[in-house]
């Protein structure tokens, strides 16, 4: 296979206008941020836009700004070195902080860009090497058959497509209710997590709702869990460069020895970050301690559909979720 | 029953007479049409259509470049080890292609080309960057340092790359640029590195021989020695 | 006995360009007018190429030329592997290269041309090929490998039904071998293990990809290639490019890691000089890619494999009865299972044994010596079987294992008859590592549990040959009195090559400071080599330098005898002087006996030669004659019995049964490689050796989709060697340094069982962490060990391979 890009136009506009404006006059143009991910896809050549638009130039999408109600505004092109070693977040939110930290290794965190990774196409091998699958627009899923290697896949929310998002921070942020900013038109648009990551049902040949033309501006991380007790953990085969395998997200609050609020999140375990609402309601109200444990580990992957090769992921997310709710204690 | 004598290196590895066919001669056999079991049929079956005339039996995403689409090289100011260099470049190199095949400054390796070992690392100002996975478009305002311009001025070495020396720690060799040049830019930026973040530091740099133990000695060293 | 550089660390001559960048590989090779090479390679795992059209290609702006299948050498062989092929036998295998003016183009080219192929059967699985209806990798063939002819060999469907899904069938073996009386063995046993278990294949992934470039000038072919090998390897490569070897120039002076993958030469390396000569001997520059490099970067062979090893009530292995099937790949391979026997044989010492084995060629990588090939597999695969044993009988892991492990030097027995040794110290290795890992006390943490971690300790053992002789040492002392060390052995980033050299400048009192090593390439003038692989440099290249340089002692002696009266008994070396015993008044040094050499001529300057040295050896001898004093020696030194090169391993690890990741907490291997030659350089081979253990044991592992026959694992985050943040931060070693009975200085190999003993030690500790459960499968990974902590089944059949 080869490693040496198609020829692309280049564009390095200086302004989120100039960005658009080029992005309208190009259908298939493809956003480039830190190139983390984009530049694999070209060298492959599975993916050979013929316009390449590199955003990395446009100041306003860049940088951590606090915000007057005590969140923070993360710019899409601020690198995850600039999102780790941030001490606004690392003090308010540190498990975004701590996600950022765990992604690939130091030299993609210094390029890769917080909204690249959060964006960034699934892992899925057999997408990945340009298998005609659904998600490339054909009509077979070639990681779902009864002999396909699918050990990193998904357990929920399966819709022809097995794949999963491989994001670490997209993880934390849907913890923290982040809301995503989407210049689309003229407009920019506010977006929440849930609605942010969509998965195969909504469309198949995309993990989130960034339509071609728009452009995710920044990531808004209100105050609500600003200082709560929060938990990151990610499980992966090697502790630099790996993919999550599973990870886990929580921001809570408690009160007089009980959890009074919660929010929490696995990765890697299906298309979108997936909120563990049973999780929440259950430890609502209670209090930490081993029988919340053994109860939190038996609800944390309710439903989950293995398939072949990755019903491990079954007790990884119990035992993840059961960390999560034990740092509480 | 196969003989079986004390081993001989020399047998395994060199180039021996051609094996023999059971019970016949050297001579390579006519081959026998093609035995469709059952099994193989069906397995015919799931990449039929796509055989033939294509370039895959499964897909064909890869398409010919497009002539149409050829891009243009623009000239860009690149500052590499302090020289400006004037260069025409295209939109789709990478930085790593530029230094070595534009800049000749074949010190910096590319042993993944895809952002997944650190044989390219190069620093870009202070921070260090996989240049494989940059485009050379992208870093035109920064001052690139490769390894070649880490030691002084008068070829004086870095205390890091004294220190490797005397750790004896490249083994191949092939990673060792990339190492030199994380490893200065970590006590550039923290110059007494407790181990474990000399360690966290050097992450994204492989070494397939597994010489990190003696990296991180040299490191360590040259941190006393800065 | 005193030495003045052996046992000494010093500063290897190229280490420098090494940390600068001056260090040039195959890929660093530039010249005017370089063309570049890309090759297309094939999109399915089994293809018959019916037609190729290069119309589009030859379209693309700078297009120079195409290399066709048609036009290369084909093997003679159908389990050889040709250059280029018509008839593609793996995923990524090359069918046609292509040339242009720059990479861009050619890639571009590549990109452009269509090939016609038609699939036909493939096979990932050696079981399934050994079935009666199974499919064959090659056309009516899929059994091969060294000393077995290839053939069609298929199992019964009694063979297959009598054993299950989770027992190897154990049907007509291709090889067998045996000694002694296996069932009386297994009769007197007061304990017998029987397991049937996996060994993944897995990717060398050297940092460096297997690139090239070639040139042809002066009727001459140059070419800069990547090989761990630089003597041994030209007389191959010539013939893959079809010249004799005096019209091949070839330069390896550093090789970007290989471990076995580019042992010697392979056919990729030929590619760009087979373009260059159709473009009049234009520059041609091949940059392989990564997942080019994982395709035709050869593997580690796999093993479906099944043992029965019976033990008296000391832990004595009575008899052991072992049977795998091997991975071939797509050609001929490696012998690996040859290996497995040996060193169940040497690591164990068993009273009885019957030893199986059928290699299945399947339509994967292809494989060849990867560190350690069998041995370091069988490490992994036999050493849990010890620990099962162990507790069986009540008695501590280690006694078990001193109960077999051979020592004492010389003694032990090796192979099916029981052959000589020239020495084995694993029984002293294991004591020495046991005080320094303090085994006795730390392993009474066993199975500890701190939080959601639990503690396991872990010993390992494994062996390789190592090493070889009668090959040609050649060295020189010029009139400036410098002694020129010739090495063709390569440079593989162990050092030995310059270790070695050591002996020489050893023998002859030299100061290192005034030696220069000639090596890199052949226009060094080098002698003929064994390459740099086996484990075998020290013991080899340490004979062959001693032999050269005990021939120059003794032309100085003449010299001095000759010039000052006297006979050369008369005289020694002092000081890089040859004077007279007794009276050192009387003598001359190195350099005014190296110009005495050049006017006395004949054999003292390499105008006479030896007659049995070979003819390498005397073309490189030949091109140096004149220019100083001349040693030069084939190395006719007495060698009786194998040399094993042993090593033992412990470790320490914290299992997190919650999450299944495993951290090594503390690690030491103890060495048995005869007289220490380099200690830092032992220490990083010590060191590096166990890292990739590591892998070996948890994560690296090849993973092909059976349906497609397409390998999912090309990546390096697919592929999964370590990284700086899976290692224990501290490593400590240590060795017997007792000397080898056969090599003069006592010297003998290491580099590979190092890897397996790490390795086989990590998989015992993560199988002790969790109360001996046996995985019975290589690689242990993540998911594995979860499922074994929480008590779910694994997710692939007991047998599988070359799946997740």
């Amino acid at each position: 296979m080869t490693d040496v890009m198609h020829n692309f136009e280049l564009f390095q506009p200086a302004t989120l206008a100039d960005a658009q404006a080029i992005l309208g006059d190009h259908s298939d143009a493809w956003v480039l941020a830190g190139g983390m991910d984009s530049l694999d896809w070209f060298k492959h050549r599975v993916k050979q836009p013929a316009v390449v638009v590199d955003i990395g130039n446009i100041p306003d999408l860049h940088g951590i700004r606090e915000e007057e109600d005590g969140g923070l505004w993360i710019g899409a092109t601020t690198t995850l070195t600039e999102v780790n070693e941030s001490e606004a977040v690392k003090s308010r939110f540190p498990i975004l902080a701590e996600a950022a930290l765990k992604v690939a290794s130091p030299q993609i965190r210094n390029r890769g860009t917080i909204g690249g990774n959060v964006a960034q196409d699934t892992r899925c091998v057999y997408y990945r090497d340009g298998f005609p699958c659904y998600r490339a627009g054909g009509n077979t899923c070639y990681a779902n058959t009864p002999t396909a290697m699918n050990r990193e896949h998904a357990l929920f929310e399966v819709s022809r497509c097995v794949a999963v998002s491989p994001s670490d921070t997209a993880t934390a942020l849907a913890a923290l209710e982040g809301v995503f900013v989407v210049q689309r038109g003229g407009s920019q648009q506010e977006v929440a997590a849930e609605d942010f990551f969509i998965g195969p049902d909504v469309d198949i040949t995309r993990m989130t709702m960034l339509e071609p033309g728009d452009i995710l501006v920044g990531i808004r991380i209100p105050a609500k869990w600003a200082g709560s007790r929060q938990y990151f953990e990610k499980v992966a085969d090697r502790n630099a460069w790996d993919f999550a395998l599973v990870n886990v997200a929580m921001a809570a609050s408690v009160e007089d020895g009980a959890i009074s609020d919660i929010s929490i999140v696995c990765g890697a375990v299906q298309c979108t970050p997936r909120r563990l609402s049973d999780v929440e309601s259950l430890v609502r109200g209670e209090a930490p301690g081993e029988e919340l444990e053994s109860l939190v580990k038996r609800v944390a992957a309710r439903g989950a559909e293995p398939l072949n090769f990755n019903h491990f992921k079954i007790p990884l997310m119990e035992n993840l979720a059961v960390r999560a709710i034990r740092s509480l204690a | 029953m196969t003989k079986y004598g004390p081993y001989d290196p020399t047998l395994d590895y060199a180039p021996g007479p051609a094996p023999t066919r059971k019970g016949g001669g050297v001579e390579t056999p006519s081959w026998k049409p093609l035995h469709m079991s059952r099994r193989n049929f069906l397995r015919g079956v799931v990449c039929s259509g796509v055989v033939i005339g294509g370039s895959a039996y499964l897909f064909s995403t890869t398409t010919p470049a497009r002539s149409d689409t050829r891009a243009v090289e623009r000239l860009v100011r690149l500052t590499v080890n302090g020289r400006t260099h004037s260069i025409e470049v295209p939109p789709n190199e990478t930085l790593a292609h530029t230094i070595r095949y534009r800049l000749g400054l074949t010190g910096t390796k590319i042993g993944c080309n895809q952002g997944e070992c650190g044989a390219c690392t190069v620093l870009a100002g202070d921070t260090t960057i996989y240049s494989c996975s940059t485009l050379t478009h992208r870093v035109r305002e920064v001052d690139i340092t490769t390894v070649e311009g880490i030691a002084g001025p008068d070829g004086a070495l870095h205390p890091v790359q004294q220190a490797f020396i005397d750790e004896i720690a490249p083994q191949c060799g092939f990673c060792t640029p990339g190492q030199v040049v994380t490893a200065v830019a970590l006590l550039k930026k923290n110059p007494k590195p407790t181990i474990e973040e000399a360690r966290l530091a050097m992450s994204g740099n492989l070494c397939r021989c597994g010489a990190y133990d003696h990296y991180l000695r040299g490191i360590m060293k040259a941190a006393e020695r800065v | 006995m005193a030495y003045k550089l052996i046992g000494k660390n010093f500063t290897p001559p190229d280490i420098e360009a090494k940390v600068t960048g001056a260090a040039t590989y195959a890929e660093d090779f530039r010249a005017d007018g370089m063309a570049h090479v890309k090759f297309y390679g094939s999109p399915m795992p089994h293809g018959r190429v019916n037609n190729i059209d290069l119309s589009e290609a030859e379209k693309v702006p700078g297009f120079l030329t195409a290399l066709l299948p048609d036009e290369v050498k084909q093997p003679e062989s159908p389990v050889g592997q040709a250059i280029l092929s018509d008839e593609a036998v793996y995923f990524g295998q090359p069918i046609l290269a292509i040339a242009a003016e720059t990479e861009q183009a050619a890639a571009d080219a590549v990109a452009a041309v269509r090939v016609d192929m038609e699939l036909l059967p493939f096979v990932t699985n050696p079981l399934e090929s050994l079935q009666p209806d199974g499919p064959n990798a090659l056309n009516g063939i899929n059994v091969a490998g060294q000393g077995i002819d290839f053939q069609e060999l298929k199992w019964s469907g009694r063979d297959f039904a009598l054993a299950g899904e989770e027992t190897l069938p154990l049907g007509t073996p291709a090889l067998e071998w045996s000694f002694g009386d296996i069932e009386a063995g297994f009769a007197n046993a007061a304990v017998i293990v029987e397991e049937s278990f996996v060994h993944a294949s897995n990717a060398h992934h050297a940092m460096e990809p297997r690139s090239a470039a070639a040139y042809w000038e002066g009727g001459k072919c140059h070419v800069w290639g990547s090989t761990q090998s630089t003597a041994f390897a030209q007389p191959g490569l010539a013939n893959l490019i079809g010249i004799s070897p005096s019209e091949l120039v070839f330069v390896s002076e550093f090789c970007g890691g290989g471990f076995g993958g580019k042992a010697t030469t392979y056919p990729l390396m030929a590619l760009p000089a087979l373009v260059s000569r159709k473009l009049n001997g234009r520059p041609c520059l091949l940059r392989v890619s990564r997942n080019e490099e994982y395709n035709n970067g050869y593997a580690r062979a796999g093993f479906q494999g099944w043992a029965k090893l019976g033990f008296n009530n000391e832990g004595r292995m009575l008899a052991a009865d072992i049977y795998v099937v091997q991975d071939l790949g797509s050609t001929s391979g490696f012998p690996d299972f040859n290996n497995v026997g040996s060193s169940a044989i040497i690591v164990f010492q068993p009273e009885a044994i019957r030893f199986r084995a059928t290699p299945v060629l399947t339509n994967t990588v292809p494989k060849g010596a990867q560190r350690g090939p069998g041995e370091n597999q069988a490490a992994n695969m036999l050493e849990p079987l010890l620990d099962k044993a162990a507790r069986e009988l009540g008695i501590d892991r280690l006694a078990l294992r001193l109960a077999n492990a051979p020592g004492g030097g010389v003694g032990a027995k090796y192979g099916p008859d029981q052959g000589p040794v020239t020495s084995a110290y694993l029984r002293e290795a294991l004591e020495k590592g046991a005080e320094a890992f303090n085994w006795e006390e730390r392993s009474k943490q066993s199975g500890v549990r701190n939080g959601s971690k639990v503690r396991g300790y872990g010993i390992g053992q494994a062996y390789h040959t190592a090493g070889s002789n009668g090959f040609d040492g050649l060295l020189r002392i010029t009139p400036d009195g410098i002694l020129h060390v010739h090495t063709g052995v390569g440079n593989l980033g162990t050092f030995s090559y310059a270790s070695t050299s050591r002996i020489a400048a050893e023998v002859l009192g030299y100061d290192w400071d005034r030696v220069v090593l000639e090596y890199g390439g052949t226009t060094r003038h080098l002698p003929w080599n064994l390459g740099q692989f086996g484990s075998n440099t020290n013991f080899t290249m340490t004979r062959t330098n001693y032999v050269a340089a005990m021939d120059a002692a003794q032309k100085l002696k003449e010299i001095a005898a000759a010039t000052l009266g006297g006979n050369a008994e008369d005289y020694e070396l002092k000081e890089e002087r040859v004077v007279k015993t007794g009276d050192e008044s009387v003598g001359m040094s190195f350099a005014e006996a190296a110009q005495k050499a050049i006017e006395t001529g004949g054999r003292y300057d390499g105008h006479e030669l030896p007659e049995d040295i070979n003819p390498m050896t005397v073309a490189s001898a030949s091109a140096i004659a004149g220019t100083g004093l001349i040693g030069v020696a084939k190395d006719n030194l007495p060698k009786e019995g194998t040399v094993p090169a042993l090593a033992a391993a412990f470790v320490e690890v914290d299992v997190d049964v919650e999450t299944g990741k495993v951290d090594i907490l503390d690690y030491h291997c103890v060495a048995d490689c005869g007289t220490v030659i380099h200690p830092m350089g032992l220490a990083a081979q010590v060191r590096g050796g166990a890292v990739m253990g590591f892998g070996l044991a948890t994560s690296e592992r090849h993973v092909y989709d059976p349906q497609y026959g397409r390998p999912n694992a090309q990546s390096l985050y697919q592929a999964k060697p370590k990284t700086y943040l899976d290692i224990p931060t501290q490593m400590g070693w240590s060795a017997v340094d007792l000397p080898d009975s056969q090599n003069p200085l006592g010297m003998k190999g290491i580099g590979e069982p190092l890897e397996g003993a790490a390795s086989s030690a990590l998989i015992t500790a993560i199988s002790d962490a969790l109360g001996g459960h046996l995985f019975n499968r290589t690689p242990v990974v993540t998911d594995m060990i979860l499922n074994a902590a929480e008590g779910r089944p694994q997710s692939h059949k007991p047998l599988a391979t070359n799946t997740v």
